[in-house]
Parts: structure tokens; C-alpha cells; sequence
């Protein structure tokens, strides 16, 4: 780039100095004369060796005055000034010459050359399927072909600069209206590539960076003088009339997650709940264990230590034992006493009434004995307890408990 | 004085003959000079240049790469038959600035109608021989370049470059986007359809899991508990066994005692007792001998 020229670099930095300036223009014109084509380089050289010839010879001539000053506005014509982030654009006769940086400049004046002043740095910006905000949509230019033939809305937004003032003026007519023509080619060939799920959500970055990359090969193809400094998505979508479909189809990823652990919840509630009862069946069983060897050992001792007295004496110990069983038992219990010497053999014991009976209450408790005292004189032992049993509902319990007793 | 008046006149005359001899050509300019009508001589470069005043004429054109773009989008039809609307737009400039007088007579306007109906021909042709897929994505490239080749080659008979042909869009027409929105409502119906039975069944699988491992964990627990209880029965009857194998003879009494005791506990447990049982025997006579018997 002619920018980079080390020469004009040195032209453009420091403050304005006028000497060089004044330099400069005796260069400029030295370098006009000598090189143009005859015949207007005569016209100039007259008019100019005039004006510089007669100075000093007239100095006093009103004409030469004002020769002179018509030459010193005509040159004075030349100066302009390159304001920072512009560059100006010299053409000498229509023709390229240089590029100037930001400062006070100076050219021949016309009609040797002439200076266009171009937006250098100035970032400027194209937004291609909406205007102005992402809201304002413009639907024929962001919907887009997929690769899978599907359409997707898309708004993007090129911010670009001019790197090269030449280029940009000589180059191409209308250079913006081309970048906002690339961007959409570019974006319509990068999205034509990719499938519509890697366009709406994973690719997206890709996108932007690929089609970046296109639009500068193209706009360095036709040499424009444009850098590409970004394409940014603003918006990659479904489109409106399908959007409805796809909102449903992310729910329905969220369902998922929802049902999973809902699931989850589930196994979570259940599985300690599990290993809680587990342990309590573990527990019960170490307790059972403990309580039958306990109690193994209890009874194991008392009959080991019964037995050690029983061996000392054991008739009396055995008639001891026995003799307290029949307490306890006969005590206890309801007793009918016969006396098989009477020798009636066809003995009538109504012991279902008996038991009945028993239940009823005291007064029957009399009789109840009666039709089984065989012997009168001897007379029965009826139980003191018997009647005791006054309760009707507490022997009838009994009663019961004892028929499942039995059957059991 | 006298000298001054027929210097300045000079110096006017001068000016005027040169502004009708000289010209210059701008950088973006191409230029023909004309004498009478005929061309006689085309510059290329920008500089300044001499002309005879009046017999002679220049005209200017661009040299610039200039950009065609259709208006309105164009209907295409693939080789499946399917409608597209195609949108392109060209990169254009001029070359042969001579040709390019003689063909179009210097009219940009016509040059672009040449140029615009060449190139959409060349397009249709090569999107008729192509898929809807295929001009979409796959050769998209190679439609371009076709077409930018064929057309160059028709470009060139009236001195014009073809720099590039470009697909601006690539679109379906509206009345068959409805089919395609009709499909990519499915496909996602279909998907989300999937998602949630996914999901189900997911979690229909994590709840048989954890109803798997509650059996397995009670049984196992059960297992277990049985053992231990085993276990302590067994334990308890070895203990019982070596306890009560000292003396059977008096377990076995001692036993029976304990569960004469445990059964006739309740009050309402009938008991028939015979005067001859031994329990008795003091009942009958103090001496505890069956005396009555004996007598009989």
C-alpha cells in the first residue's frame, strides 16, 4: 500500500512546517515542468517565468502586482486540509498520484490536480433481513435456504472499513451497495451449506465466521478496498409461521429432563426407604437371636441349678416338684372330683353345661356341682374360684381362647 | 504599459485554445476521441491529452467494475421441475471500450439489458440441469462459474469483462414454502415427540430400577435376617441340649412339670379328677395307702 511509503510517511507526521511546505511546492512544480508534454508545459512555463521574471526586474509595475497576486491566490488554492480518520486522494490530470495522511496538505492547484477526501476509519455498517432493530424484519432478505431444504430467518449485521482510499475510488462504482450484495451471496451460500440445525444452534459462530471470510475474498476479487472487520448474527430463528413447532420441540427437551427426575425422585424416595426397613428387619432379627440365646441361657441355667439339687436329693425334690405343679395346676383350674369306687359305671358328666355354667354366675355355681356329686356323702370339693369366675364375658373369652388353644 | 496590455491578451488567448485543445482522463475513466464522428483513437490511462478544437469530440465511459443487479427475482426451474426464484447480480466492467461503443453505441443502459438477459439464460440452463439440493448447496459454486464463463464468452463480443456472477438468493416460491413449513413442523413434532418419550422412558426405567433394588434389598435383608435368627435358634438349642443332656430322665420330668403348668393356667379349664390319682391319694385315707382298696 502506498500508505506504508516511507516517503510520505515522513511528509505526514509533525506539525505543519511551512518551510517544508514551500519545499514541497517548488518540488511539485519543478517536477510538473520538467516532465509534461511540451505544448502546455510552454503555455505554463510563459505565464510563470513571467510572473517569477518580472518581479524582480519591475518591481514597481501595478500589471506585475497583480500578476503576482493572482498567481499567489491561484496557489494559495492549492492548500486543503485531510482531517484524522480521512485520507486524501491526489489526482494529477485524472491520474493517481498519492494518498495523503491526516493534516494541512497542499496541491497543485487546479486544473494540475485535483484532492478527494475519503472516509478512511469511519466503521460503517450494513444490516441485511431487518432495518434499524432485529424487530423490524425485512422477510425477503433474511429467509434462507438450508442444506437440508428447510428455511430459517436469519439477520446479520457487516461492519466494515476501507483499507485502501484508491481502491475504494477508482476500483468499483458504488462500492457499499456491493458489500451489502457479497454479505447476502456470501450468507446465502454459507447458510445453503449447513444443515438447519447446525445453522439455528451450535454453528452459528461458524456461520458468521465463514461468511466473513467469503465476503472478503470477494470484495478483494473485485478489489474494493474494503475490509470486512465483522459479520455479526443478530438472529438465526425459525421462521414465524414454524416457530410455534420448534418452542414446543425445546419444551419437550425440558419435558424430558423433567421426567427423568421425576423418575429419579422416585428412586430416591423408594430405595432408602428399602434399605431403612432392611435394617429394621436386621435389627429385629440380631434382637430375636439375642432373645432366644438369652433365654436359652436362662432356662439352660435354672434346670442346671435345679438339677444340682435334684441330684443331692432327688425322691424329695421330684415329690416337691410335682406336688407344686398340682398345686399351681389344680389350684387354678376348675376341678370335678369323682370317686371311681362307686362303681357307676354309666357316669354322666354334662361338661358343656358345666362350663356353661361357670359362666352364668355364682348361684348356679351350686348346682352346677350337684348332679355330678355322686356320692352325697362324701360330698364334692366344690372350687372357691369357680364362682369366681363371675364375669360372664371374661369366661366366655376364656372359653374361646381355650377352644383356639386347642385347635391351634 | 504597452507591453503589458498585448501579454495579458496573449496569455487569455493561450488559456482559451488550450481548454478547447486539452482534455484529461480520469482514473476511472476510459475515453474515445472522435473526429467527425469516427473514432480515431481510445486512451485507457488517465492523464491529460491534446485534441484539435472543434473538429474533434471525446467521450468518457467508465472503467470502473460495475455491479448489474436484477430487479426482481427470476422463477427457475430445476430438473425435478420444483420452481425457484433466483436473484443474482453481476460483476461487470469494461474492456474493449471501442467494441464496446460499436455494439451498444456507449448506452450503459442497453449494455446492461444485453448483459442481464445473457446471463439469465446462461443461469436458468445451468439450475434446469441441477436439483433443487444441488443449486442450493452442493454446486452452487459451479453454477456460478459456469455461467460467469458462458456469459463472459458473449460479453466479450461487445467488449465487456464478466467478473463475476453471484447467486444473491436462492429461495422457494411463496406458494410452495407450505409444503416446506408443513414438513419442518412435523420434523419437529416428530422430535419433540421422541424428546418426551425419551424421557419417559427414561424415567419409567430409573423407577423399575428402584423397585428392583427395594425386592433386592428386602430380600436380601430378609436373607439375612433369617440367618441370623437361624443362628440364634440353633445356638439356643445347643445350649438347651448340653443343658438337658446331663440328666434326660429328670428334664423330661422337669419339662413336663413346666408345661402342665403353662397349660392349665386359666380358670375355666375343666379338670376331672379321679380320687384313685395319686394327687389324691391323702385325700382318700391319711396314711396315703389305698386302703379302700386293699378292703375290697
Amino acid at each position: 500500500m502506498s500508505l506504508n511509503d516511507p516517503g510520505k510517511r515522513g511528509n505526514s507526521g509533525g506539525p505543519p512546517d511551512l518551510d517544508e511546505i514551500w519545499r514541497n511546492v517548488n518540488r511539485r512544480l519543478n517536477e510538473l515542468f520538467n516532465r509534461k508534454p511540451p505544448s502546455p508545459g510552454d503555455n505554463n512555463t510563459d505565464s510563470g517565468g513571467g510572473g517569477g521574471g518580472t518581479r524582480p526586474r519591475l518591481p514597481l509595475s501595478g500589471v506585475g502586482i497583480l500578476i503576482a497576486l493572482v498567481l499567489l491566490v491561484w496557489l494559495a488554492s492549492g492548500f486543503y486540509i485531510v482531517d484524522e480518520g480521512r485520507r486524501g486522494v491526489v489526482t494529477r490530470f485524472g491520474k493517481y498520484t498519492e494518498t495523503t495522511q491526516p493534516g494541512p496538505r497542499w496541491h497543485l492547484p487546479f486544473p494540475v490536480e485535483a484532492v478527494e477526501l475519503v472516509d478512511f476509519s469511519q466503521v460503517k455498517t450494513i444490516e441485511i433481513g431487518y432495518r434499524n432493530s432485529p424487530k423490524n424484519k425485512v422477510d425477503k432478505e433474511a429467509l434462507m435456504l438450508t442444506d437440508d431444504e428447510n428455511i430459517i430467518d436469519i439477520q446479520f449485521a457487516v461492519q466494515y472499513n476501507i483499507k485502501s482510499a484508491e481502491d475504494y475510488l477508482f476500483n468499483v462504482r458504488k462500492p457499499d451497495l456491493i458489500v451489502a450484495f457479497v454479505a447476502q451471496t456470501a450468507m446465502g451460500e454459507v447458510v445453503g451449506k449447513a444443515k438447519m440445525d447446525f445453522a439455528l444452534y451450535e454453528g452459528r459462530e461458524q456461520i458468521a465466521k465463514s461468511a466473513e471470510k467469503l465476503m472478503q475474498e470477494m470484495l478483494d476479487r473485485y478489489k474494493t478496498g474494503i475490509y470486512v472487520q465483522k459479520v455479526t448474527l443478530q438472529n438465526v430463528q425459525p421462521p414465524d409461521k414454524v416457530q410455534a413447532a420448534f418452542d414446543d420441540a425445546v419444551k419437550a427437551g425440558q419435558d424430558r429432563e423433567r421426567f427423568r427426575n421425576e423418575g429419579q425422585a422416585y428412586a430416591n424416595d423408594v430405595v432408602p426407604r428399602a434399605r431403612g426397613n432392611a435394617s429394621r428387619l436386621m435389627e429385629e432379627a440380631n434382637g430375636y437371636k439375642a432373645e432366644v440365646v438369652e433365654r436359652a441361657e436362662g432356662d439352660a441355667s435354672r434346670f442346671k441349678q435345679i438339677l444340682v439339687e435334684y441330684s443331692k436329693a432327688p425322691a424329695v425334690t421330684r415329690e416337691r416338684l410335682y406336688l407344686d405343679m398340682m398345686q399351681s395346676v389344680v389350684g387354678s383350674a376348675s376341678k370335678v372330683m369323682m370317686d371311681q369306687k362307686t362303681g357307676n359305671n354309666l357316669l354322666y358328666l354334662p361338661l358343656d353345661k358345666l362350663i356353661q355354667q361357670s359362666g352364668p354366675g355364682t348361684a348356679a355355681a351350686g348346682s352346677a356341682t350337684t348332679p355330678v356329686e355322686t356320692n352325697p356323702s362324701r360330698g364334692g370339693v366344690p372350687s372357691p374360684e369357680t364362682p369366681s369366675a363371675a364375669d360372664p364375658s371374661r369366661s366366655r373369652d376364656a372359653l374361646r381362647s381355650r377352644e383356639r388353644g386347642e385347635t391351634r | 504599459m504597452k507591453l503589458t496590455m498585448p501579454v495579458l491578451a496573449l496569455v487569455v488567448a493561450v488559456l482559451l485554445v488550450a481548454s478547447q485543445a486539452l482534455y484529461t482522463v480520469d482514473q476511472r475513466q476510459y475515453a474515445i476521441r472522435f473526429q467527425l464522428g469516427e473514432i480515431i483513437e481510445t486512451q485507457s490511462n488517465a492523464g491529460l491529452y491534446v485534441k484539435v478544437p472543434i473538429m474533434q469530440n471525446i467521450k468518457f465511459y467508465d472503467k470502473r467494475t460495475l455491479v448489474l443487479d436484477n430487479t426482481e427475482p427470476d422463477r427457475m426451474t430445476t430438473s425435478e421441475k420444483k420452481p425457484l426464484l433466483v436473484d443474482f447480480f453481476v460483476m461487470w466492467r469494461i474492456v474493449d471500450v471501442k467494441q464496446y461503443y460499436i455494439s451498444v453505441a456507449g448506452d450503459e443502459e442497453a449494455a446492461r439489458r444485453r448483459l442481464s438477459q445473457t446471463v439469465r439464460a446462461n443461469l436458468a440452463e445451468e439450475i434446469n440441469k441441477r436439483t433443487v439440493h444441488d443449486a442450493i448447496s452442493g454446486e452452487r459454486d459451479k453454477i456460478m462459474s459456469t455461467t460467469r464463463q458462458k456469459a463472459d464468452q458473449d460479453a466479450k463480443t461487445i467488449g465487456v469483462e464478466i467478473v463475476d456472477v453471484r447467486l444473491r438468493r436462492v429461495e422457494l416460491p411463496p406458494d410452495v414454502t407450505a409444503p416446506v413449513y408443513a414438513r419442518m413442523e412435523s420434523e419437529r413434532r416428530r422430535v419433540a415427540n421422541e424428546l418426551r418419550s425419551q424421557g419417559q422412558a427414561e424415567s419409567e426405567k430409573i423407577r423399575a430400577d428402584a423397585d428392583r433394588q427395594r425386592t433386592v434389598i428386602l430380600a436380601d435383608a430378609y436373607r439375612d435376617a433369617q440367618k441370623i435368627k437361624g443362628d440364634g435358634d440353633a445356638k439356643a438349642s445347643a445350649i438347651y441340649a448340653q443343658a438337658y443332656g446331663i440328666n434326660p430322665e429328670f428334664y423330661s420330668f422337669y419339662r413336663s412339670l413346666e408345661a402342665y403348668k403353662a397349660t392349665f393356667r386359666n380358670k375355666s379349664d375343666m379338670m376331672v379328677l379321679d380320687s384313685a390319682s395319686e394327687f389324691l391319694k391323702y385325700m382318700r385315707t391319711p396314711s396315703g395307702n389305698p386302703a379302700p382298696k386293699a378292703a375290697k
